[in-house]
């Protein structure tokens, strides 16, 4: 690593910390700075962090920012849970964020879960927050591992019946958790017989509870053994004692972490790419001094190049799941290629890579370049780097990417990655395992855009076809993606779970479809989705998104002809729909009235659907056809109609 | 933490609360933004700042704040 210029160093601005910010009552007013003022923050600074941000009143945070993502999150369960808030509060933050938090009663989870009309059921995430006295409240003295055994059985049935009616009719995620085993339970049984059939009874219980995630589409359980198993205390016994708060507040604390990545994805904010820095971080030594046959790499070399070697392996496990992998490294890119064609102590490969970008430019003009290539936005990058200088100055430049530092020693990379479960989604998809492929054949479809003259005679020789088909069962699990992961173009950024995308396909108002594309280089899959609904003799468009790897095809013009063909032929007299601002989505504010919608005066009209996700806070416009003159669909792409969609 | 202004840093810049020296003697119920929440994160805070076990029973009974103070400074 080479010096840098001092027009190239990080320069420090805007207000310095968080709690400046607080002794000057700027909390409020700076709160889009608070994500950036977080990076980086200790668990001790995060938790007086979150004391700070919990006192704030969201909807004064939002009057001042309206376009901040808010989260609704009602918390319930069995023991005291208001620590929770101050934890939650800030882990939410650091993702840019806005908790609206709910504190049920004590103890009342049984009673909230069985309440529809509740605000558990309202919320985008429902915590029910389980501890191990859920059991041994109700365990008599003395006891052996049988009335565990029978207690437990007795809780979580009661629990699945409450889950099962939760799941029909709530709208958002509910988050249960498994039952840490505190030692102060095994000690009390002196004969290790016992103790092994209490730990057996026990895990059986939590088995239990980690299938209903299995059984029920909006359910998440989270293992809290792998966090215990970190060492964090699972139980303070003063607190437990005196408070009834049965989970310690480190436990509570690391809890909320993993609340706060199930946020930022219900939030639409997950991460995509991960692009990696190569020297230091993907191998140890530097390669343009050490040369390729010095770098450390490799599981039988040295102890720094076999862990190394297990970074791979872990980066290589989140790409086979959709991840998308990048190298930015300031080196020379024909050394970086042999390296990744022939090293033999390499685990992943040039192919496992959507780009490998090797030169000597800053790494935040090479990001920018990629994020563009790749038509993502820089925030869904996770950048890895064991250079701090990179590391702060990536941050600097591009605040919206999440910078993962790592350090010299490699055997820690491994934890560094995956501390913020950056990539976690409540499933995969089809799509998922074979984006990779799909990222690289949309880069040689840049390059052979680059071939062409024109941008008609390249649309013409891409040979576009669209399938819009009626959404099925088969569809939901990929629509639903597309609505959480989809930023530009989504023209509503109506976020859906798989279940309440479900719940439209049984409604019979509401029309889903998705949009199939593929060209001469492929099949892209399921790329785009329209949601609309019926009500009177006007079809509204709740939503309408395409991902971004496909924008200005004449996927889109293809699609929306489409659905007012269909409108007409079906006896509507219009077709409505709701654009509503967001920083991501500008890009397509024009793309009704391009196609000859025209602005609606009165716009509290279309807000009849449950599905309407449209605020009337001024950011979104409403658009209307009148289905007289309907546009031209693009001559190059070839469509394929859903049949009677044309009133044939 | 050396001193009762110490204290009241404390609770103003940790707990984001409202205090002036003049609520520090008055019943936790007069204390502007108090909830009892505050209580235990004020107690975690202090085992933190003094790197003592305060005697948290007791603490949690304290009528005012400058109770809960003179149990963290005790000898």
């Amino acid at each position: 690593m080479t010096g840098a210029s001092r027009s190239e160093r990080p320069v420090e601005s805007g207000p310095s910390t968080l709690l400046d910010l607080h002794r000057e009552g700027r909390l409020v007013r700076e709160y889009p700075s608070v994500r950036r003022l977080l990076c980086g923050a200790s668990d001790a600074e995060l938790a007086r962090a979150g004391q700070l941000l919990a006192r704030l009143d969201p909807d004064e945070v939002l009057a001042e920012h309206p376009a901040v993502p808010v989260v609704s999150v009602a918390v319930t369960g069995h023991g005291t849970l208001a620590p929770l808030l101050p934890s939650l509060t800030v882990e939410l933050a650091r993702h840019g964020l806005l908790l609206r938090p709910h504190l049920a009663d004590f103890d009342a989870y049984v009673f909230d879960l069985a309440d529809p009309g509740g605000e558990l059921y309202r919320a985008d995430l429902a915590l029910c927050v389980l501890d191990p006295m859920v059991v041994f409240d109700e365990v008599p003295v003395p006891w052996g591992p049988e009335d565990v055994e029978r207690v437990a059985r007795e809780r979580i049935g009661t629990l699945a019946g409450l889950v099962a009616r939760f799941a029909e009719s709530a709208r958002g995620t509910l988050v249960l958790n498994t039952l840490p085993l505190p030692r102060r339970f095994t000690a009390q049984l002196v004969d290790h017989r016992s103790r092994a059939r209490l730990g057996a009874v026990w895990r059986e219980a939590n088995a239990r509870l980690l299938r209903l995630a299995e059984e029920h589409e909006r359910v998440v359980v989270l293992d809290l053994d792998p966090l215990a198993g970190e060492g964090v205390p699972v139980v303070e016994p003063r607190l437990s004692q005196y408070t009834r708060t049965h989970l310690s507040p480190a436990l509570l604390a690391a809890y909320a972490r993993e609340i706060g990545h199930l946020a930022r994805h219900r939030a639409g904010q997950g991460k995509k790419a991960l692009v990696l820095d190569l020297d230091g971080t993907l191998w140890g030594g530097i390669l343009g001094e050490d040369g390729p046959d010095g770098i450390e790499i490799g599981a039988d070399g040295t102890h720094r190049g076999g862990a190394h070697h297990a970074f791979q392996r872990v980066v290589g496990q989140l790409a086979a799941q959709g991840v998308l992998l990048a190298a930015v490294s300031k080196n020379d890119p024909e050394p970086v290629g042999e390296v990744l064609r022939g090293h033999p102590g390499m685990f992943l490969r040039e192919d496992d890579f959507v780009r490998v970008v090797a030169n000597w430019r800053p790494k935040h003009d090479n990001l920018a370049e990629l994020a563009k290539d790749l038509n993502l936005g820089v925030d869904s990058f996770v950048f890895v780097d064991d250079s701090p200088y990179e590391c702060g100055l990536v941050r600097h430049e591009l605040p919206g990417v999440s910078v993962v530092p790592v350090n010299g020693e490699p055997a820690l990379h491994i934890e560094a990655l995956l501390r913020d479960g950056w990539f976690d989604t409540p499933e995969l998809t089809r799509e998922d395992v074979t984006r990779v492929a799909q990222y690289r054949d949309e880069l040689v479809r840049k390059d052979f855009l680059d071939g062409f003259d024109s941008l008609n005679e390249y649309l013409r020789q891409l040979r576009v076809e669209v399938h819009l088909v009626e959404a099925g069962p088969a569809e939901v699990a990929r629509l639903s993606q597309l609505t959480l992961r989809t930023n530009q173009f989504n023209q509503t950024t109506l976020r859906l779970g798989p279940a309440e995308v479900s719940a439209l396909l049984d409604d019979p108002a509401a029309r889903v479809l998705a949009v199939r594309a593929a060209d001469r280089f492929g099949d892209s899959g399921v790329v785009g989705a329209v949601f609309t609904h019926r009500h009177g003799d006007t079809v509204h468009i709740d939503n309408f998104l395409l991902s971004c790897r496909v924008f200005s095809r004449g996927i889109e013009q293809t699609a929306l002809c489409a659905v007012l063909r269909h409108a007409r032929a079906h006896g509507a007299r219009a077709v409505r729909a709701n654009y509503r601002a967001t920083p991501k989505n500008t890009k397509v504010k024009d793309f009704y009235p391009r196609n000859g919608f025209v602005r609606v005066a009165d716009e509290n009209t279309t807000l009849t659907h449950p599905t309407a996700a449209c605020r009337s806070d001024g950011t979104t416009v409403t658009y209307e056809h009148g289905l007289g003159v309907l546009p031209v669909p693009p001559v190059h792409v070839h469509f394929t109609e859903i049949p009677g969609d044309d009133g044939s | 933490m050396n001193s009762i202004d110490d204290f009241l840093i404390l609770l103003q810049d940790d707990l984001g609360l409202p205090v002036t020296g003049a609520d520090v003697g008055a019943g936790l119920d007069r204390v502007p933004g108090w909830d009892s929440v505050h209580l235990l994160s004020l107690l975690a805070l202090l085992e933190r700042t003094t790197g003592r076990a305060l005697p948290l029973a007791q603490a949690l009974e304290a009528g005012s704040l400058e109770e809960i103070y003179t149990l963290a400074v005790a000898p």
